[in-house]
This record gives structure tokens, C-alpha cells and sequence, in this order.
């Protein structure tokens, strides 16, 4: 039998099957913030959570990477490859949201395999996610709008469901199957035990109350780059990065040298980067496309709902509403997105005022 | 019932200064606040018609400093030939203090603004609030009588209000502009000096260098460097800041704790005797943190030694941006 029962009391022997082979990765409670962070001591797993503050694209995607390091000697250089790929990493507690998240990154990581980066894709091969449903949607969550589900258990390699005292334990993949039968101290689950998981499902998705019509979008997207529009969407914007820094799917990097001259020595970085930074398309000769606000957040709205479905025929955003709730200026997602639904009527009412 | 009713005559008497501004021709737009569509939150609006007065609130989730559009000027605010349009802005204290202190600093120009003044009554701490509540979803927050009643799906929880809001707010002595007639309409008041008080930080004065080294360690271990609170601060308008510059590099921009820590103190510092005290850096943090702690002491540091307040008037200049023969000069080495 496929599905099995792991006791909330038995987290720390799960974890213990685990650490040592695997690098593992779960959400803990940082500073009132949760974010996903290597496992020490499995009595920091927090598993009673919302969703993260910070998406767990921080495990295969850190803010940070060192690319290589090097050191000068004389004539020679000699580089010092930065990580080791092959490490085996699990990550604990995701959500179908998230889940999903590092699916979509793939695409951007491998452009149709024209192009291929090593060290995310090798990292993602090597990954293990156990994600869990969400029995309590946030009321700014929206992923049943861009094809998630708070259940959707495909992009997981064993999805869990929280019972209460108990978690029901799905094989998904045949790398989730693999590892549940090396667990033969789970119990069997029972059927009251599954139809709970389906009435839990179902209630989770119609909790979830925000709907967008994302195809009128997509469409209206195609004709409005030069739309009115966007002065008003950008209109309470400040500019600071927390929506990209926060988004699950935001996967543009800045790649900086740093160097200690006087050890003769360096490092290659990667840090995470934001199409809402002034210095985001600054052309050496000073010269800057993208010079206002106005579009840089026609940008961001662009890349993940027309530009995401013209290169990948897959929308860019999961509809985890982090950037809802955390944009200081509230300027909601939500709210442009129905701006632009309604483009249409907006105009035509203009003409008739 | 307290906070409640002051709220009610605060937005009635915004909207008629508004609407009569609008409608007399003075000024060319409003910015001000609308409602928020998240719990604990509000928008910045920018009001073009007599009609939209409506969409303008006041309540104690206006955080926001709104000087901050001002400098640099946003493409909104702008005629077609990029020059300011007349501006009209609801204006609590620190918003004043920022107006003017933009204008000590010339970033904007008085004859182009008209403050809406009026008597703020203070922020509702969000972070505190939202740490409290923990990972539990907030759905409704509402002021009523003197208590900031917090709801979600099958919970309630009442705070305090005199002891849920921000710090700063607590010692506030600037809660409505600092200004003549002649740049707000609304309630203004001149004040040539004030008594700051700082006892917000007393307690943390106290504690030996290493304790305090660990406190901004332990708080600053969060931050993601996203700048939200670079970007918010009213008088942080560098166009193009020291950690953004490349050529050459000043700072790392890597999440390593010294370089997050370089940014925080580098910006405090370029905030001395600048900062308005409006907290709106500690009320946008994605990740709670208190940073307007940093500058307070700064600010202190500057009250004690020139006795001067930033943003009282629009012509005295920020001790740190001028230079007077009589100034204290300790720290300078003795010559040979």
C-alpha cells in the first residue's frame, strides 16, 4: 500500500533516516520569520505554518552562491571549484505552490536546453522535496487561478497531508516510492484515514476565494505595453525589491567578482537580483531602458504573464500571494491584475465619459 | 469613543481640504492614503478628480511616509514636460518634517506643495502586531475605543492602543506639521524647537558595546537586503546610493552578516540628524525589523550636541551638512 501514517511525535526519527546521507532542509521559526534552513536539530522543524516567508527556491537558489574561488600565485592561477553538486538534499514541508516554483525555475535554468545551468538543474536532480497540502489557504493565496491546487501533489516526490496528530504519507514519484518502502516502520493508513485527506482537500479549495481570469490577461498583455495603464499600477510603488526577493519564481542574479588583492586571492558570486533596482538594465554607457518605475513594474508584470507564456507556454507566477501581503506600499497584485483584465471596459468608458 | 471618532474628523476635515484645493485650483493633484486590501495596511493614492475625494482615508495603518514621492520626484507627479505639478499632500507630522527638511536640502519646492495638515494620532505597530499573532492569518484589523482588535478566521485578540503603536509614536512631539499657512492648509502648527524625547532607547544606552554588537547581529540576521527600508525613508533619495554604486565598489552586496551590517550602519550614519522619526523604515521591513532603532540613537547624539531637530522649519540646515568654527572638534589629533 501506497499510503502510509507518520505520528507528529515521529519527526525526529523521520529526520534521523535522513541526516547524514541528505542535507536536509525544512522551515524553522528565524526572528517571527519562517524560512527554510539546513537541519541541525530536528526540534526546530516548525511544520504548523501558513507558508514561508522567504519560498524555499533559497534551498536550490540561494540569495547568495559562490560561482568558484581563485588564488594567484606568481604566474599561475588556480580556481577552486565552489560546491559540491553531487550532495543529496531533502527538502522537508514544501508547499504545492513551491513545489510547482521549482519546476517553472527549471525552464529558466535550461532555456529548451539550449542553454543549461549547471549548478541549479544538478542541485534540483539531486533534491528530494516532501511537500505537504495546505488545509488553510491564505485569503491572498490565488493557485487555483494560475493551474495550481493546494493539494496538487505532482510536482512532489511524497506529499503529506496534516490529520491533526498525524501526517497521511503519498509516494508521488518513483524516488518518493523508493524512499517510503525503506521506512517500514510507518503504519498503514486506514480509509477513515484517507477520506479525512479528501474532505481536507476539498474544503482547502474552496477556501481559496480570489479568482483571475488569467487568459483575458495573457491576451490583453499582448497590446497594452504602451498602455496608460501602468502609470496608475506603478503610481504607490517605492521600488524596493521585496516582491522579487520573496517570489517563488523570481530567478534573476547579478554576478559580482570580489577581490582581496592584497591575499591574492578571490571569489566569483551570485546574488539575487530585481528588474524594480535602478541599476537592473543600466547599460555601461550610462543609458538605462528601463529608467522609471513606470517600467520597471510593467516588467515584472510582463515577465511572469506574457513573457513566461511566450518563451515556456507556462505562466510565471504560482499564486502564493507573497508579494500581496508583504509589498510595503500594498500595491496588490491582485488589484493589477484586475486593472489589466479590465483594460477593455477602462477604455470604453473613458470614451463614453 | 477615542481614536474611533478622531479618525472620523480627521478624514472628513482631509477630504474637505482636499476637495477645496482641487476644486479652487490650487494644486494639480493630492496624494494621499487610501484603504489597503491586506489587513494592517494602506495604499498611497494619488487624487486627480474632485470625485475620487472619497477614495482618501486616514487610519493608523498610514505608515507610509508620502514625502517619499516627492524625492526623487516621481513620472506621476510630473507635467508632460517633466516638471512638478502642483502637489497637494495629506500631511501628519514627520511627513512635514520631511517636506521640509526636503526643501532645507532642495529637493523640492515649496511654492509647488500644499500640505493637508492635521493632528496625527499615531501608527499601530504592525510588525509587534504580526509577531504576536504568529502563523495564524490575520483577516481584519479594526480600531475601536481604545483597542486595536485584531481577527481571523475563528479568533480574536485585542491590543492595547496606547501600547501598540510604534515606539516612535509614543514620543512624538511633531503630530502635525511644522509649517506657516502659506504651505498647509489643515492644522499646522510653527514650532522653533522641542524637547525630543528619546526614552525609547534608554534601556537599550545602558547595555555594554558587546551586548549591543549582539542585539543588531541577532536582529539583523533576517534582513534580505530587499532595501525597502532605503526605499521608503523620505529623505533617502541619493540617485543612485553608495551600495548600488560599481564603479568602484564600495560594499559587498552578499547576505554575509558583515555586509548587511556595513549597509545598516551606513545608512543610519547618512541619516544623522536627518532622520523625521516617521518609522516608516520599521513599518515596511518584509521581515520585521526594528531599524529605526539605528537612527534614534544617532538622533540623540545630534539633539545633545547642536540641539537640533530636523524638519521644524525649512531653513535651518542639518548639523552634519554644515560646518561652524566653534564646533566641538574632540575627536580630531592633536597637532605637534
Amino acid at each position: 500500500m501506497d499510503q502510509k501514517i507518520l505520528k507528529k511525535d515521529q519527526i525526529g526519527k523521520f529526520y534521523n533516516e535522513f541526516a547524514g546521507e541528505y542535507d536536509f532542509y525544512a522551515p524553522i521559526n528565524k526572528k517571527g520569520s519562517i524560512v527554510f534552513e539546513k537541519i541541525e536539530n530536528p526540534e526546530d522543524i516548525v511544520l504548523d505554518y501558513l507558508n514561508s516567508k522567504v519560498p524555499p527556491k533559497s534551498v536550490l537558489f540561494p540569495q547568495e552562491e559562490v560561482l568558484f574561488e581563485y588564488s594567484l600565485d606568481e604566474k599561475d592561477v588556480e580556481i577552486t571549484d565552489r560546491q559540491n553538486l553531487e550532495q543529496k538534499i531533502l527538502i522537508f514541508g514544501v508547499r504545492p505552490c513551491d513545489a510547482y516554483s521549482f519546476e517553472l525555475m527549471a525552464n529558466f535554468f535550461s532555456f529548451h536546453g539550449n542553454w543549461e545551468d549547471e549548478i541549479y538543474l544538478k542541485k534540483k536532480e539531486n533534491s528530494t522535496i516532501i511537500g505537504m497540502g495546505c488545509n488553510t489557504p491564505r485569503s491572498t493565496c490565488f493557485c487555483t487561478s494560475v493551474g495550481g491546487n493546494p493539494f496538487k501533489k505532482e510536482d512532489m516526490d511524497i506529499f503529506l497531508t496534516d490529520l491533526g496528530d498525524k501526517y497521511l504519507v503519498e509516494a508521488i514519484s518513483d524516488k518518493g516510492k523508493e524512499i517510503v518502502k525503506k521506512l517500514s516502520w510507518l503504519s498503514d493508513a486506514s480509509k477513515d484515514d484517507l477520506k479525512k485527506a479528501e474532505d481536507l482537500a476539498k474544503k482547502a479549495e474552496e477556501m481559496i476565494v480570489t479568482k483571475i481570469d488569467v487568459d483575458t490577461i495573457v491576451k490583453n498583455l499582448d497590446t497594452c505595453f504602451e498602455h496608460p495603464v501602468w502609470d496608475e499600477i506603478s503610481e504607490s510603488c517605492i521600488g524596493c525589491g521585496s516582491c522579487a526577493y520573496l517570489c517563488p519564481t523570481c530567478t534573476c542574479f547579478d554576478v559580482i567578482d570580489e577581490t582581496d588583492q592584497y591575499n591574492n586571492r578571490g571569489r566569483r558570486i551570485r546574488i539575487w537580483d530585481t528588474c524594480q533596482s535602478c541599476l537592473y538594465t543600466m547599460e555601461t554607457s550610462g543609458h538605462n531602458p528601463r529608467n522609471t518605475k513606470i517600467q520597471r513594474c510593467r516588467n515584472r508584470i510582463m515577465h511572469k504573464f506574457s513573457y513566461y507564456p511566450t518563451n515556456y507556454d507556462l505562466l510565471g507566477c504560482v499564486g502564493c500571494g507573497r508579494c500581496v501581503s508583504v509589498c510595503p506600499a500594498n500595491n496588490d497584485l491582485r488589484v493589477i491584475l484586475k486593472k489589466i483584465q479590465n483594460i477593455e471596459k477602462m477604455e470604453s468608458e473613458k470614451i463614453n465619459a | 469613543m477615542g481614536i474611533e471618532q478622531d479618525n472620523k474628523e480627521i478624514i472628513s476635515s482631509i477630504r474637505e481640504n482636499a476637495k477645496n484645493l482641487l476644486s479652487e485650483n490650487q494644486v494639480d493633484v493630492v496624494i494621499g492614503y487610501s484603504e489597503g486590501t491586506v489587513p494592517l495596511s494602506s495604499t498611497p493614492i494619488i487624487i486627480r478628480r474632485v470625485e475620487d475625494i472619497e477614495k482618501l482615508t486616514w487610519n493608523n495603518l498610514c505608515y507610509m511616509n508620502l514625502a517619499r514621492y516627492l524625492a526623487p520626484l516621481m513620472p506621476q507627479l510630473c507635467d508632460s514636460e517633466g516638471k512638478s505639478l502642483r502637489i497637494g499632500i495629506v500631511a501628519k507630522g514627520c511627513v512635514g518634517r520631511a517636506i521640509n527638511l526636503l526643501a532645507v536640502e532642495k529637493q523640492v519646492d515649496l511654492d509647488k506643495i500644499k500640505m493637508i495638515g492635521f493632528n496625527c494620532n499615531g501608527i499601530v505597530n504592525r510588525s509587534k502586531i504580526a509577531l504576536e499573532i504568529g502563523e495564524k492569518e490575520i483577516l481584519e484589523v479594526n480600531i475601536s475605543g481604545n483597542e486595536i482588535i485584531v481577527k481571523g478566521r475563528d479568533w480574536e485578540k485585542r491590543f492595547p492602543y496606547d501600547q501598540y503603536i510604534n515606539e516612535l509614536c509614543k514620543v512624538c512631539q511633531v503630530k502635525s506639521p511644522s509649517s506657516t499657512e502659506a504651505n498647509c492648509v489643515g492644522e499646522c502648527q510653527e514650532l522653533e524647537t522641542i524637547n525630543d524625547e528619546f526614552s525609547d532607547i534608554t534601556e537599550f544606552e545602558t547595555k555594554s558595546a558587546g551586548e549591543k554588537w549582539e542585539y543588531f547581529k541577532e536582529i539583523l540576521q533576517v534582513c534580505t537586503l530587499c532595501y525597502s527600508c532605503r526605499q521608503a525613508c523620505p529623505v533617502c533619495y541619493c540617485n543612485l546610493c553608495f551600495v548600488d554604486q560599481n564603479k568602484p565598489v564600495w560594499f559587498g552586496k552578499t547576505t554575509e552578516y558583515q555586509d548587511i551590517f556595513t549597509f545598516h550602519l551606513v545608512r543610519a550614519q547618512h541619516l544623522a540628524g536627518r532622520c523625521v522619526a516617521c518609522g516608516a523604515c520599521s513599518s515596511v521591513c518584509p521581515v520585521g525589523i526594528d531599524l529605526n532603532f539605528i537612527t534614534r540613537k544617532l538622533e540623540k547624539i545630534v539633539k545633545e550636541r547642536y540641539n537640533y531637530t530636523s524638519g521644524l522649519n525649512a531653513e535651518k540646515v542639518p548639523p552634519m551638512m554644515d560646518f561652524k568654527m566653534e564646533d566641538a572638534q574632540e575627536f580630531m589629533l592633536e597637532e605637534d
